[in-house]
């Protein structure tokens, strides 16, 4: 019975999000012609793309059962990071400072959770008021400005004019990601920790080796997201990125990667992140004022975390509660 | 002691249930009844049946085929409220306590007494208080149940059935979390309900149990009723073949040649947990650790996987001095561990067979970062093999395992870790008797081909068909040493409770079925 529930369940999930996908878009094709413009749907893929890369290392923290809350305050304090160091070192070595600056955040989050033995969620929700006070405090809580130093748009350039360069790295992090998941050691470590840690660490695993490494990529992914973010806008203060947390979880939990732990599906990840822009994309086109995107975005992630849940739903339970 | 026999007309009677799911047929033409009076065991094996068979009672399944007849009449039960409304209580395996509620609380949950809109506290005390007399039980009806230890909130499920006015009580496999003299209060319980002329549907796998408190026994068989009997028509080896379907082989411990000395332990002590334990364990020998729960004995396993601190003593492994840095530690020394708790701390049950096996060994099969995906398959075909892991492909998830196949594959993890010495705890607990037997005899297999297992278990006749010695703790020293011939259940629990022969006896009616009817 259960068994049977399960294939279709598992049917159900494999295929719903790239089904919901392919709705949204015909849907919005049907009531907005502007939306199947191509210079519309690159715009898509970008914005997609911005909240993908961190939601690609947000799944690999929900899939070895933990979560990172942080990543909004991580990817302001390495855009203002990266955007200080530019003037004087030039893009590439700004780059790396952003992106070291992440990785210390990430790092920082996993050595609190394991040594100090932390819940992810109050560790990381701590780090997230944290990390916002440093920014704050490091850029004096005014804005950094990049007028006239074009070297940090290589970060929202087009290749061949085309294709948005947030679309490209996205691509890049998913194929490396991908092959760390399924080809390594790490990556089999992350399941094993997120499926069972007491029984990882049981056969071998070192398990804090595993949560600071996964955290530590969740900070590098929210670093270039918000390394990109300030790029586009040529800005880069202590309030930007505020609520990507909530979105990274959002566009994981939409597309497919259950909550428990132990099962990872880093397309799914992309999808609901192009699920969620698609959407907020046409709501725009559709003169549909801002805050009902909010809604939309928030009754997305129910009815994904109902199907997603449904996964260990029990009947037997449920109609015993029921009586 | 009722008789079957003169328990007069059934008060429930299952008759011709099929239960179809999508793709299985998981009850297929069962007849069952139960009388006043009587207690009538069900049993099988895992996916036998018998589950099902409980809910149709319960009213959370419906039959596809078939009627149920409670004091002759037919009924249908669409909901588990009108089962309990027709006197059917059924006290599932997990308990449906509300941990921060009172047991008083509890047991009126929903029928609160009233006086106006204020809860009448009074009167629901002292009618708990009355049905724990009538039980003979002792329960403070003012103490939350998160306070009692689980043996105690089985009696409180118990007393809420009785209170319920149940006539029918069905207990799914009561005494799984219970010690063992737990197990004998509740089994003189189910007695005395019997008595006082409930109906008791006694669901278990555990066959001592169930020789001891039932009138009658059915046994179900891949969905089919195989056999109801009498208990005195049956002997446990007739009912173990209905249940397996084949006849048993009752295998006797092979003969052992113990090589070298692999393991030495000197004075090896944790904190207060465990003390004083020192022993030699030699390649192609079995060391059996006894002793009651809290005895030390699993402790002193944890300790030697590095899982506790090693706080006195010294362990040597092959010669070597082993340093205790932890599990990882333990493993790159040749130590396997089977852990105890199989879901809480053995398998990943999100991960592939494969992915399970060979979580262990992944730095051997490596090549730069990636794995090795033939090596890794080669490991798979070899102790899948070896150990007869059945599967229907090897990318299948572990939760989707039975009990038995998921201990085989934590057996084959540790396996792969070229372990000398094989830390086993309670290797069978929870496990079909098919699947015992046969790991039983992977156990054989693997101390002839010279590995050392330490073995603790709670289940003596394990200790006595695998152990060619066997430590009895007691708390948290070992309390002397039994060589195969003086293992006897008297002999071990003299030595885990410190007792005199004749009184230790006492404790052990349960294992023996002729005693319990004797008591």
């Amino acid at each position: 019975m259960t068994r049977l529930s399960n294939v279709w369940s598992r049917l159900f999930r494999s295929y719903s999000i790239g089904l919901a996908v392919l709705i949204v878009i015909a849907v919005l094709a049907f009531l907005t012609p502007d939306f199947l413009r191509v210079d519309n749907l690159l715009n898509v893929l970008a914005n997609a793309s911005i909240v993908g890369i961190v939601g690609l290392g947000m799944t690999l923290a929900i899939a070895s059962g933990m979560f990172d809350l942080s990543v909004g305050a991580t990817a302001a304090f390495a855009g203002c990071i990266a955007m200080s160091l530019v003037p004087d070192y030039g893009i590439l070595l700004g780059v790396i400072g952003g992106l070291i600056a992440g990785a210390v955040v990430g790092l920082s989050n996993g050595v609190i959770i394991t040594e100090l033995r932390v819940p992810a969620f109050i560790a990381t929700m701590a780090m997230m008021t944290i990390v916002r006070g440093i920014t704050l405090i490091y850029t004096d809580g005014k804005d950094l400005y990049l007028y006239g130093n074009p070297a940090y748009k290589v970060l929202t350039r087009r290749l061949f004019d085309t294709v948005p360069m947030p679309v490209i790295i996205v691509l890049a992090l998913l194929a490396i990601l991908s092959l760390v998941v399924t080809q390594t050691r790490f990556g089999r470590h992350v399941l094993a920790v997120g499926s069972n840690l007491p029984a990882a660490k049981r056969s071998g695993v070192r398990t804090s080796l595993v949560i600071w490494g996964v955290f530590t990529i969740v900070g590098v992914t929210a670093a270039m997201t918000g390394m990109i973010v300030s790029a586009q806008v040529l800005t880069a203060n202590a309030r930007l990125n505020f609520g990507l947390e909530l979105q990274a979880i959002a566009v994981v939990v939409i597309g497919g990667t259950a909550l428990t732990g132990g099962r990872v599906n880093l397309v799914g990840t992309l999808l609901g992140a192009v699920l969620v822009a698609a959407i907020n994309n046409g709501l725009n086109l559709l003169n549909v004022p801002i805050f009902y995107q909010e809604v939309t975005v928030g009754v997305l992630l129910l009815a994904a975390l109902a199907i997603n849940v449904g996964h260990g739903f029990n009947p037997l339970t449920y109609l015993r509660r029921q009586s | 002691m009722s008789v079957p026999g003169d328990c007069g007309p059934p008060l429930l009677r299952a008759q011709g249930i099929s239960r179809r799911f999508p793709g299985v047929l998981a009850l297929d033409n069962v007849d069952f009844d139960v009388s006043p009076g009587e207690v009538h065991a069900l049993v099988g094996e895992n996916g036998a049946g018998k589950s099902t068979l409980i809910n149709i009672m319960a009213g959370v399944y419906q039959p596809s085929a078939g009627t149920l007849e409670v004091k002759g009449r037919r009924m249908v039960l669409p909901n588990p409220a009108s089962a309990q409304q027709a006197g059917i209580n059924v006290i599932f395996q997990e308990f449906s306590l509300i941990p921060d509620l009172s047991v008083a609380e509890n047991i009126f949950l929903n029928r609160e007494a009233t006086r106006g809109l204020r809860i009448d506290w009074d009167t629901m005390h002292r009618r708990t208080a009355e049905v724990c007399r009538l039980l003979q039980i002792e329960l403070d009806p003012k103490v939350a149940v998160r306070e009692l230890p689980v043996a105690q909130q089985q009696l409180v499920e118990i007393a809420r059935a009785l209170a319920f006015d149940a006539q029918v009580v069905v207990m799914d496999e009561p005494t799984a979390a219970l010690s063992e003299v737990e197990i004998d209060r509740l089994l003189q319980l189910v007695r005395s309900l019997a008595d006082r002329g409930v109906a008791v549907v006694y669901v278990s796998h555990k066959l001592g149990e169930v020789f001891g408190v039932a009138d009658r026994i059915t046994v179900l068989r891949d969905g089919k009723r195989i056999l109801t009997e009498p208990r005195s028509a049956l002997t446990e080896e007739q009912v173990v073949s209905a249940m397996v379907g084949r006849e048993l082989v009752h295998t006797e411990c092979p003969p052992r040649t113990p090589g070298k000395v692999v393991l030495a332990v000197r004075g090896l002590g944790s904190g207060k947990a465990v003390r004083n334990v020192s022993f030699e364990l030699r390649a192609g020998e079995v060391l059996g650790l006894a002793g009651l729960m809290g005895s030390g004995c699993t402790a002193a396993v944890e300790t030697l996987f590095g899982l506790r601190p090693m706080t006195s003593g010294e362990v040597m492994l092959s010669g070597k001095a082993l340093l205790m840095h932890g599990p990882r530690a333990a493993i790159r020394a040749g130590i396997g561990y089977v852990p105890e708790d199989r879901k809480r701390a053995g398998i990943l049950p999100d991960l592939s067979i494969l992915h399970n096996i060979t979580i262990g060994v992944l730095e051997r099969i490596r090549r730069l970062a990636v794995i090795d995906a033939k090596k890794e398959q080669s490991i798979m075909d070899e102790y899948g093999g070896k150990l007869s892991i059945r599967y229907s492909s090897p990318a299948q998830r572990a939760a989707n395992l039975s009990g038995g196949n998921q201990q085989k594959v934590i057996l084959a993890r540790a396996l792969a870790e070229n372990c000398q010495v094989l830390l086993l705890a309670e290797p069978t607990r929870g496990v079909d008797v098919g699947a015992k037997a046969e790991i039983y005899s992977l156990i054989d297999m693997l101390v002839e081909s010279g590995i050392a297992v330490l073995l603790q278990s709670s289940e003596l006749p394990e200790l006595i068909r695998l152990a060619d010695r066997c430590l009895v703790f007691s708390s948290g020293e070992p309390r002397g040493e039994l060589v195969r011939g003086e293992l006897t259940q008297p002999a071990v629990m003299a030595l885990a409770t410190g007792l005199a022969n004749g009184q230790a006896e006492l404790k052990l009616l349960r294992r023996d079925p002729l005693g319990q009817e004797a008591a």
